[in-house]
């Protein structure tokens, strides 16, 4: 019954147009990033290797599939969850502003097991969006630029990773990111179990993402105090998957903060929707 | 009074007779040396790249290198690799071109057991990056031992050359890259998540690394077989 109702909430998910706003999006923008490269990539290649520029020269495929992962992946990281929030938001909230929270409730599967159905369905799209973005930012970014070694930048400062060493990054990065994703989902989740209306878990959540990733980066050291607990400040982590060496006990205490807050939120859910009111 | 006019023509004319002097032999090194690196007509070799530099961190990388008179030069890489921009092929292309530097041997200096011969380098042009230039010159087998680049933008590059297989053509078998790195700086919209621009690691700044290395060892000399002109098209 649980896997019926799951894939009951997936086919609502796939009804409503909202759901495809996000891949819209993802799709528009990447398409726009990798067609602004095409035409002008090797200036941008040059604003990012200008100061190096007057003593080396740059040999090799600097301008790659991988390279562009890398810039996609680093400019819309903070952005794709926003777009999951306009679906997951609205999950629970959405059938209580139409009214079919009642019926949903009065079949034979448990508040918990219902809650958890929507979750996994939620979970489900979120996994669809980042396996879109996977998609179009490497494989089609491959497809029109070739594959090649990585340069980045990061705390270290100029790194070049070999072509064979970039593979398995990109793999944990984007299961990382995708960790940060189903934490924004899960908090619109648990938004949305307090809210009666679709759009008020939907702005609660980008206002808190925005608030949070704000606080995230103040350097006021009150703040820096609370920062190392805030899950903006670990939805980045993906990018720690690109440092040499490799900061294990980073990447390990991000995906452990980031997985604290959705074991969390996922109780504050659970806790919230038994004792939701369906009747008033 | 015969007595004092002939110091004061002395005093005058033997600085000007020691700079003409100093230009003469500079000219008779160079044109050695130019000599001996006309002899290869092109080459291309196997180049073993690596690199550290604050800031930049990356494996060591296999290249070929082209090279074809007259200043034709191409790097051919799979990898992502950092070639220095002075101190390659410049020497041939400066020593070449007689008309468009002023040369002056400044002394002598041990280096090793080679007893060299230092000759400063001033391009005439002003528009040029480098704007000064003292190579190192073994007099005895017409090779540089070490040069030293002054450029306009990016400081000081310091090379030395050690040289085997290849000596008769003047062409070095480990080339050892110093480079002036202060003026490094990322920039910050490339930064991670905007965070501000990487400093040298502290690593870096104990052992005060200014300067960056770059080492290339060349192998696989191949020293006139013929290099169409179409490899050093992009």
């Amino acid at each position: 019954m649980f896997w019926k109702s799951t894939y009951n909430e997936l086919i609502k998910i796939a009804a409503k147009p909202r759901s495809y706003i996000g891949i819209g999006a993802i799709t528009l923008i990447i398409g726009i990033i990798l067609f602004a490269m095409k035409l002008d990539g090797e200036s941008f290649i040059s604003m990012i290797t200008g100061s190096f520029e007057q003593s080396f020269s740059f040999e090799g495929k600097i301008l790659n599939g991988n390279l562009l992962a890398y810039i996609i992946l680093q400019t819309l990281i903070i952005h794709v969850p926003l777009l999951i929030a306009l679906v997951t938001g609205d999950l629970i909230s959405g059938e209580a502003s139409m009214g079919t929270i009642r019926l949903l409730l009065t079949r034979p599967v448990s508040r918990t097991g219902i809650l958890f159905s929507k979750y996994l369905a939620g979970f489900t799209y979120t996994l669809i969006m980042q396996a879109w973005l996977v998609f179009f930012a490497l494989v089609v970014g491959k497809l029109m630029f070739g594959t090649g070694d990585l340069m980045v930048f990061n705390s270290s400062g100029l790194m070049v990773f070999q072509e064979q060493d970039v593979f398995w990054r990109f793999a944990s990065g984007f299961g990382l990111s995708f960790l940060s994703m189903i934490m924004v989902a899960t908090l619109s989740l648990t938004l949305s179990c307090f809210s009666d209306n679709s759009v008020g878990p939907i702005v609660s959540t980008m206002a808190i993402i925005i608030l949070f990733t704000v606080i995230s980066n103040i350097s006021i050291p009150v703040l820096q105090k609370i920062q190392p607990f805030m899950f903006t400040s670990h939805m980045a982590a993906w990018g720690n998957f690109f440092e040499d060496p490799l900061p294990v006990g980073k990447i390990m205490k991000s995906a452990i903060i980031l997985l604290l807050h959705i074991a969390g939120l996922l109780a504050i859910s659970v806790y919230k929707f038994n004792k939701k009111d369906i009747l008033t | 009074m015969t007595f004092f006019r002939s110091i004061i023509i002395s005093l005058i004319t033997l600085p000007v007779a020691a700079v003409a002097s100093a230009q003469n032999d500079a000219g008779v090194i160079l044109r050695e040396l130019n000599n001996k690196l006309s002899k290869a007509k092109d080459y291309t070799v196997s180049a073993n790249i690596k690199v550290d530099i604050p800031l930049i961190r990356m494996l060591p990388v296999d290249v070929q290198i082209y090279y074809k008179q007259k200043g034709k030069f191409r790097v051919k890489s799979e990898s992502i690799a950092i070639v220095p921009r002075q101190g390659f092929d410049q020497i041939n292309m400066m020593v070449a071109d007689t008309n468009a530097y002023v040369a002056m041997v400044q002394g002598e200096e041990l280096m090793g057991d080679v007893n060299t011969k230092i000759v400063n380098i001033i391009p005439l042009t002003d528009t040029g990056e480098v704007i000064f230039a003292k190579f190192w010159v073994d007099p005895l087998q017409d090779v540089v031992i070490k040069s030293q680049f002054t450029t306009r933008n990016s400081g000081t590059i310091v090379t030395e050359y050690t040289y085997g297989s290849q000596l008769a053509y003047g062409l070095p078998d480990k080339m050892v890259f110093s480079i002036d790195t202060k003026k490094f700086k990322l920039p910050k919209n490339f930064s991670p998540q905007g965070t501000a621009p990487a400093e040298p690691a502290e690593a870096d700044k104990k052992k005060n690394k200014d300067k960056g290395m770059i080492y290339i060892t060349l192998t696989n000399y191949q020293v006139n077989k013929g290099i169409p002109d179409s490899v050093f098209e992009e």
